[in-house]
């Protein structure tokens, strides 16, 4: 028999808490499409995407009716097409993502990611087409994302491609001027990109993986921040390790909820089970936030000093409940602070408690980086180079994920604010300081070598 | 030996299952299954025993009255029949849970729903404190709804008359709580 607690617990996080299974993703290889023939490749795509994730949305729906459990976001994560599709031209690589933004409506998903490359040691032909198709892909399709690794701990920050990076964005950005820069919500620069992601932007299936596989990512700050509340009330002199203690079970919980949905979902398309990503994912909604549990645990707001440690805290307590709570775990695992999809932490940044200091501070710590955060139109493609270097250095020296999702407003200043709708949310524009400064640095180019930390051999 | 079903009912106090187990020790009667449970301040208890063959039922009815009936406890004796005319068929279970006010008919009209689909009732517990606090009026059942339906034209009878009883349902898996409470 279930006890009443173990009934009512679940609905209440259900209900109240914001529970759900923020996005199961199915990764697909595009290597056994490879053709010479371009048209002849791009049918290959379309025809195996469509036919391995025919019934995803509908077992999604079907499983998540079944437990309860919300399955908000179906997505699918392809092989990086700059690897898939070498032999490419930019224009042809426009048309593919194309082809892939047909198949993700065809399919009903919302994102399909994997129009990325991977350059951390140098480029390729396929990937300078590709990173050079990004701007006009991005801004002529609505579900493709992409993703380039520019830097990892073993092979050091690609420095020339950090460079054509900040200039893709500035590029994009341009292109889709009249929804301000909605282009660049779909592109994240990544060090150290996890095989297995699967959130968007950064999700893509990686060159050591299966044929097709079920990734999944939980959610759940809302969760953890009633939990936090309800301890706090109960025992009001609970401490840090008594509060570590509780988001570590709350972790445990919403991890477990991934790992059913997950695995009944791989079931069911008969495709491997993969990892579930244990990160705490906030939507733009009122007590669906990451920010809103730094209020909890006592400070004014996000960005105010103790921040850093209130997300290290939380970021390893997140980790310890979902490891044991999972047999594989991947992704990126941590806490997420975008600065547009969370309300609370958008608002932290007009008040104007979250700088980009800060912010970058706080990537050091947590599982992504530098996440939606919305920057001056006037900011130079070295301005976002040096800051997306800044980004890089930090995943390739702490041997973590880190990524860049940077928006350069067109035509905005510092306080206006951008507009991305949806789980794409809104957000102030943040000031960037010294613009301009690192132009000198950013043009040395070549490539910053691997840390001592790499060598561990 | 034959197996016997006992249950007891009548208002909870200590030594209740003190008495029925020691009458039935000194009979010599051996207890297989005992289960008690107890709702505001009535206690039923069920127990399933092996008695020799000599003990007549009405017997055994009269050596439990004895103590029990004095206690102002009801006593109910009876054969246990091995394997019931309904067998379960194959199914999945699954949790039903309702929350909203307190108002006649609502277990009525939701097990209505399940006795009309087949579903079996394993476990049930429900709450009503009147008003209109959700908490305070809850439904939990635990049932076994047979793989051969038409699940999802159950579900929507079923949440079709949650709304007609203004219910706040959920039908769910019963995997789901396992898994997220249990290690």
């Amino acid at each position: 028999m279930l006890t009443d607690r173990e009934i009512l617990s679940t609905l209440e996080m259900l209900r109240n808490e914001h529970l759900d299974v923020r996005t199961v993703t199915l990764g697909i290889s595009l290597f056994d499409c490879a053709d010479q023939d371009h048209e002849r490749f791009m049918q290959r795509i379309h025809d195996k995407i469509c036919r391995m994730a025919r019934d995803l949305v509908k077992v999604c729906d079907e499983v998540g009716m079944q437990y309860g459990i919300p399955v908000v976001n179906k997505r699918i994560a392809v092989s990086p097409v700059a690897v898939a599709a070498c032999a490419f031209s930019a224009s042809q690589m426009v048309a593919i993502a194309r082809t892939m933004d047909e198949t993700a409506r065809a399919t009903g998903v919302d994102f399909i990611g994997g129009f990325g490359a991977l350059v951390e040691k140098g480029m390729t032909h396929g990937d300078r087409a590709l990173i050079e198709a990004i701007p006009e892909a991005l801004a002529g399709t609505e579900r493709v994302c992409s993703s380039v690794n520019v830097a990892s701990t073993n092979a050091g920050i690609n420095m020339d491609a950090v460079y054509l990076m900040g200039k893709t964005i500035k590029h994009a950005a341009e292109l889709t001027a009249g929804s301000d820069g909605l282009a660049c919500t779909k592109l994240c620069v990544f060090a150290n990109i996890p095989p297995d992601i699967p959130f968007m932007a950064g999700a893509y299936l990686g060159v050591g993986e299966p044929d097709a596989v079920i990734n999944v990512g939980v959610s759940g700050p809302g969760v953890v921040k009633k939990a936090i509340d309800r301890l706090r009330s109960a025992n009001p002199a609970a401490d840090l390790g008594q509060l570590s203690e509780i988001i570590k079970r709350t972790a445990f919980k919403v991890t477990r909820v991934g790992e059913l949905i997950g695995r009944q979902v791989a079931g069911k398309l008969r495709v491997p089970f993969g990892v579930v990503d244990l990160s705490l994912a906030p939507t733009p909604n009122v007590g669906d936030s990451v920010g809103e549990i730094f209020q909890s645990l006592g400070l004014k707001a996000i960005g105010t000093p103790g921040s850093t440690a209130v997300l290290a805290l939380l970021n390893d307590a997140v980790k310890k409940g979902g490891i044991f709570a999972s047999s594989y775990v991947g992704g990126l695992s941590g806490a997420f602070i975008p600065v547009s999809e969370d309300l609370n932490i958008g608002e932290a940044a007009r008040q104007g408690y979250l700088s980009l200091e800060k912010l970058e501070a706080l990537t050091s710590v947590c599982s992504v980086g530098l996440d939606m955060v919305v920057l001056p139109g006037e900011t130079s493609a070295e301005t976002l180079a040096a800051i997306i270097a800044d980004e890089m250095a930090i995943g390739m020296i702490n041997n973590k994920a880190t990524a860049a999702r940077l928006i350069p407003v067109p035509g905005k200043k510092p306080g206006e604010k951008a507009f991305f709708g949806g789980l794409l949310g809104e957000a102030t524009i943040i000031p960037v300081s010294t613009q301009g400064g690192a132009d000198t640095f950013i043009r040395l180019g070549g490539r910053i070598p691997a840390p001592v930390q790499s060598f561990g051999n | 030996m034959k197996k016997m079903v006992i249950s007891v009912l009548g208002c909870d106090r200590p030594g209740i299952i003190a008495a029925v187990s020691k009458t039935l020790s000194e009979n010599r009667c051996n207890i297989e299954d005992v289960s008690q449970t107890t709702l505001q301040t009535e206690f039923v208890g069920i127990f399933i025993a092996t008695i020799p063959e000599r003990l007549g039922e009405d017997e055994l009815l009269e050596k439990l009255q004895e103590p029990l009936s004095p206690m102002g406890l009801s006593v109910l004796v009876k054969p246990l029949q091995e394997s019931g005319e309904w067998q379960p068929p194959d199914s999945e279970p699954f949790v039903i849970t309702t929350l909203g006010p307190d108002r006649l008919g609502l277990v009525a009209g939701i097990t209505e729903v399940l006795a009309q689909s087949g579903i079996n009732i394993t476990g049930l517990r429900a709450i009503f404190r009147g008003g209109n606090d959700p908490r305070r009026n809850v439904m939990i059942y635990e049932v076994d709804i047979p793989t051969a339906i038409n699940r999802s034209a159950f579900r929507t009878a079923l949440y079709r008359r949650a709304e007609e009883l203004e219910l706040d349902i959920s039908l769910q898996h019963r995997d789901i709580f396992e898994t997220i409470h249990r290690v």
